[in-house]
């Protein structure tokens, strides 16, 4: 008997809400037997397998609140996981995701995506990303994002934003418009300049935190940034940095070359 | 006296009306004896009892080439001479000398006459002697004659005293010594009783009135739009036009087409929500009118938190309640983890990539903010690691993070 049929059992015995079938060494969900009957399960934690592909029928488990699919070979997803009426947190971080699919913005109440050290840049986003206003956190640290659209301003509800170590230009104007932000996470991108609007956000309160390491900064920002975020934020709401950027944007800083670290990521075996 | 002639007792005249009316009329002619010189804006002819009628009107002079032997004047007795001039009016003839109002014994201006009694007056004498004045105008009355509140009236100037319409038509009723018309009347009487007067057949409202586009009426005038059924005063009027703010358009519903209608009402201003809804507490709330119940800003589509049946703002539940758990975001009633700039309940901290529960003692890695354990960790990609390691190595040094 698999490991992850002995624990289905156990599970089903109890009527365990809860499902840990972390490291089973599951390839396939062949190999979890009637878990897909399940229904009435509320957390299905998958990490450390190497499941390569989702059946559409995962979303039959409609009281799903919580999925961690963490660190397997997902290279594809099926549009119905965005139907599943209470999932709330979806866990995809370590896997081998080049797209998402069409729609796939549609979850009803989804709190926190975590798409950490995937493929994605902002091409292979669908239209309608953007539309998930219930988004409190979204995790997008380790992928190829140059530019992050500005739809982003859309998703009013969202606390925390990790572009940590992607390829990023620049940062989007509207993303001054997300006033609950309270967590941003930009550091190892190819970032030079910060939009002025950045400055209405609060990130100096002892609740926030703005990661920024490991960019090329023109010089007056990383001279604020030595004195402190508060002192950043300060500058960036000046007139003076006004100035400043409108010269930037129409005489851009040289844009420093993609990270190189990142390449032998290993998201990126197919 | 002039002739009375009352009105069709079909009119109700709860304030008597009674009218006469003065004719001019010309005596040409025999044949011409009852064509009407000045033409009335309202001939009653049904009302007017002609043996009584009161004559007034031309006179012709002629000059007679005809035998005059058996011919007298009406007022001396004498004949004529032949050749002389004679009046001829109403079939009888005169001296032109004798032809004179009974007053002045003037010639009438333009051969104009009126006569009562059997005497001819001129228009002046006639109106001093015996027309009567209008009581709101003060000129004399010629032709219908409205008398009514112990005097006399144009008809066109006996008016309701609230709203001025004629009143000569349609009868009126006395009230505290002025004349009104049954609609003021029954307004006056429902003021006075606290009551509404119907809008549509003005009578008192005595049940609960149904106010419609602005007026009140009897409910029973109504149907529901909908079904059809004959509306009591719970009928509920529906805006047709969301956002207009005239009623003109409005229509009635009975309560159960109406709540059938499903239009919801504002748990905080009591009015119905045309626009956007905000469904939360149980009820119904314009969104403006769904604030936090400590700032009292609107939440407009901002995450609310809910204690006992109060809305509040993400920082001011915070602020009065506490902490929300970073995996099931409710406020964390036990115990508190804090760390990573986050905060757990007792059940939800774990670690992040297995899920598995993680307690004050378990030693964890951050990732991007969020709790690893070791054994997830070490599963990381290799070269993964090498970086988070090197990006901690240059971030400037935090607070440890601590499990409480
Ligand atoms: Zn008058
Ligand atoms: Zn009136
Ligand atoms: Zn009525
Ligand atoms: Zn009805
Ligand atoms: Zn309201
Ligand atoms: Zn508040
Ligand atoms: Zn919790
Ligand atoms: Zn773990």
């Amino acid at each position: 008997m698999s490991k992850a049929k002995k624990v289905l059992d156990e599970a089903r015995e109890i009527r365990n809400p809860e499902i840990d079938l972390a490291d089973k060494a599951i390839s396939s969900f062949e190999e979890t037997p009637g878990l897909l009957n399940m229904t009435y399960i509320t957390r299905l934690t998958l990490s450390h397998n190497k499941i390569k592909s989702v059946p559409p029928a995962l979303a039959n488990l409609t009281n799903l609140e919580i999925l961690n699919l963490t660190n397997n070979h997902i290279e594809e997803l099926p549009l119905s996981l965005s139907s599943m009426p209470k999932l709330r947190i979806l866990n995809l971080a370590i896997n081998r995701l080049y797209n998402l699919p069409r729609g796939f913005g549609a979850f009803p109440v989804l709190e926190v995506l975590d798409l950490t050290y995937n493929n994605l840049n902002e091409k292979s986003l669908p239209g309608n990303f953007f539309m998930m206003e219930t988004l409190r956190a979204l995790y997008l640290g380790d992928n190829d994002f140059e530019y992050l659209p500005p739809e982003v301003k859309n998703l009013k509800n969202l606390q925390i934003l990790v572009l940590r170590e992607n390829d990023l230009i620049e940062l989007p104007r509207e993303l001054g418009e997300l006033t609950r932000l309270r967590e941003l996470h930009v550091q190892g991108n190819r970032l030079t300049i910060l939009p002025p609007e950045l400055g209405n956000l609060d990130m100096t309160s002892n609740k926030s935190v703005f990661r920024f390491e490991g960019n090329e900064w023109v010089a007056p920002i990383a001279d604020q940034l030595q004195l402190g975020v508060g002192h950043l934020m300060e500058y960036l709401r000046s007139e003076a940095y006004r100035i400043t950027y409108n010269r930037y944007s129409t005489n851009k800083p040289q844009v420093p070359p993609p990270c190189v670290d990142k390449a032998k990521k290993i998201s990126r075996i197919r | 006296m002039f002739s009375k002639i009352d009105l069709s007792p079909s009119i109700p005249s709860l304030g008597s009306i009674s009218q006469s009316r003065l004719f001019q009329r010309r005596a040409n002619s025999k044949d011409d004896l009852s064509e009407e010189y000045r033409s009335f804006q309202d001939i009653d002819y049904e009302f007017i009892d002609k043996s009584d009628l009161q004559q007034h009107g031309f006179s012709r002079t002629v000059t007679s080439t005809m035998s005059l032997d058996n011919m007298l004047c009406a007022r001396c007795g004498d004949g004529f001479e032949p050749h002389e001039k004679i009046v001829n009016s109403t079939g009888q003839l005169w001296h032109q000398q004798c032809f004179v109002c009974a007053q002045c014994f003037q010639e009438f201006d333009d051969g104009i006459f009126y006569e009562y009694d059997d005497r001819k007056y001129c228009e002046r004498d006639f109106q001093i002697l015996f027309a009567p004045c209008c009581g709101k105008c003060n000129n004399f009355i010629i032709g219908r004659v409205i008398k009514a509140m112990n005097a006399s009236w144009h008809p066109e100037c006996f008016r309701c005293e609230m709203c001025e319409t004629e009143l000569a038509d349609t009868g009126f009723i006395k009230n505290a010594g002025r004349a009104l018309c049954h609609e003021c009347n029954a307004k006056v009487k429902a003021i006075g009783s606290g009551k509404h007067v119907c809008h549509k057949c003005h009578a008192l409202i005595d049940d609960k009135p149904l106010k419609f586009r602005g007026e009140m009426y009897h409910p029973y005038h109504f149907n529901c739009t909908n079904c059809g059924v004959e509306l009591d005063y719970t009928a509920r009027e529906v805006r047709s036009r969301p956002g207009f703010a005239a009623n003109d358009m409005n229509e009635l519903y009975c309560l159960r087409c109406h709540d059938k209608m499903g239009i919801p009402i504002c748990g905080a201003c009591r009015r119905p929500i045309e626009e956007r809804v905000v469904t939360a507490l149980g009820k119904h709330w314009h969104v403006e009118h769904f604030v936090c119940a400590k700032c009292e800003k609107p939440f407009f589509g901002h995450r609310h938190y809910e204690k006992k049946g109060l809305a509040y703002c993400e920082t001011h539940y915070h602020q009065l309640f506490g902490n929300l758990c970073f995996v099931c975001n409710q406020v964390i009633a036990g115990d508190v983890f804090t760390a990573l700039n986050k905060a757990w309940c007792v059940h939800h901290f774990a670690c992040s990539v297995c899920d598995q529960k993680m307690n004050q003692k378990t030693k964890f890695y951050e990732c991007d903010l969020k709790p690893v354990c070791k054994k997830c960790y070490d599963k990381f990609p290799t070269e993964l690691r090498r970086r988070l390691k090197r990006q901690h190595e240059a971030m400037p040094q935090r607070k440890a993070a601590t499990p409480t």
